[in-house]
């Protein structure tokens, strides 16, 4: 119902049946109140070992900043570019320290049993974002166009073949692998990331084992 | 030609321990990182931040 100065009536606009109403509950439903960005954390996160997790988000984002600038200059570009060179190195130092902090990460999560306190989705999410990372990094090396991603095509096929993920994953097909690492792993991958931190959020930082046994 | 030249570098060096072999690289790669996990289990944390900070800036 629209009145005669065309404000909506308070019923039109918390009407059930309307997607819009019901997608804007869900996302504010996502997170409590005040913790979808907070600025105050409990005590016991005060250490190094929770600060693993955000270094990984960090080193996330110079990879997809550092992949957009290569993906400008194009997959050769390297090869004969001082700076197509740089931002390449730039670009693989990244995700080596995106994997290390995010080992770290893993390492101090599971010592703490980070699944407690109905954490498992979070902690499920971490394991899938590790596995597609691995998958996302993997695609990368086979896009260098040089020797080594040859090398790598070559060792691997037959493993991903004999899996029957071949049909649609080629690691002998430069083309597909590259459009697979800048578009399809990239989506999946930030979306878990999306997925892991509102459920983190969500359910706040897990506890230590001792301060959890105390409360 | 870059690309050729890291071909000519040739194999890293390898560590063999029975059944395990693992490249020098891969090894202090790993000995770091777990240098760095056991730094932040040990290292205190700065303070000033926090619920902890919060409560002592209320008592003064």
């Amino acid at each position: 119902m629209t009145t005669s100065t065309g404000a909506k009536s308070a019923a039109e606009t918390t009407d059930p049946g309307n997607w819009t109403n019901r997608l804007r509950g869900r996302v504010e439903g996502l997170v409590p109140p005040g913790q979808a960005l907070p600025d105050r954390q409990p005590i016991y996160v005060a250490s190094w070992i929770y600060v693993f997790g955000v270094l990984t988000l960090s080193a996330l984002a110079v990879v997809i900043l550092s992949g957009c600038v290569l993906a400008i200059g194009g997959v050769q570009w390297w090869h004969a570019s001082s700076l197509g060179h740089y931002v390449n190195s730039v670009h693989l130092w990244s995700v080596e320290l995106f994997f290390g902090f995010m080992v770290i990460h893993l390492w101090g999560k599971f010592w703490m049993a980070a699944w407690r306190g109905k954490r498992a989705m979070t902690w499920i999410s971490g394991v899938l974002l590790f596995g597609i990372s691995i998958g996302t990094s993997f695609t990368g090396f086979l896009s260098q166009t040089n020797f080594s991603a040859q090398w790598i095509a070559g060792e691997g096929k037959d493993g991903i073949n004999s899996t029957g993920a071949g049909a649609f994953f080629n690691v002998l097909n430069p083309g597909q692998m590259l459009t697979w690492h800048v578009v399809l792993l990239p989506l999946v991958v930030v979306l878990i990331v999306l997925i892991h931190i509102i459920q983190v959020r969500r359910h706040g930082v897990v506890p230590p084992l001792d301060a959890d046994l105390e409360g | 030609m870059r690309s050729l030249s890291i071909v000519a570098e040739g194999p890293g060096r390898y560590i063999s321990w029975g059944v395990v072999q693992i490249s020098v690289a891969n090894l202090t790669i790993i000995v770091a990182m777990v240098i760095l996990f056991v730094l932040a289990l040990v290292v205190p944390f700065p303070s000033g931040h926090g619920e902890e900070a919060d409560q002592e800036r209320r008592q003064k």
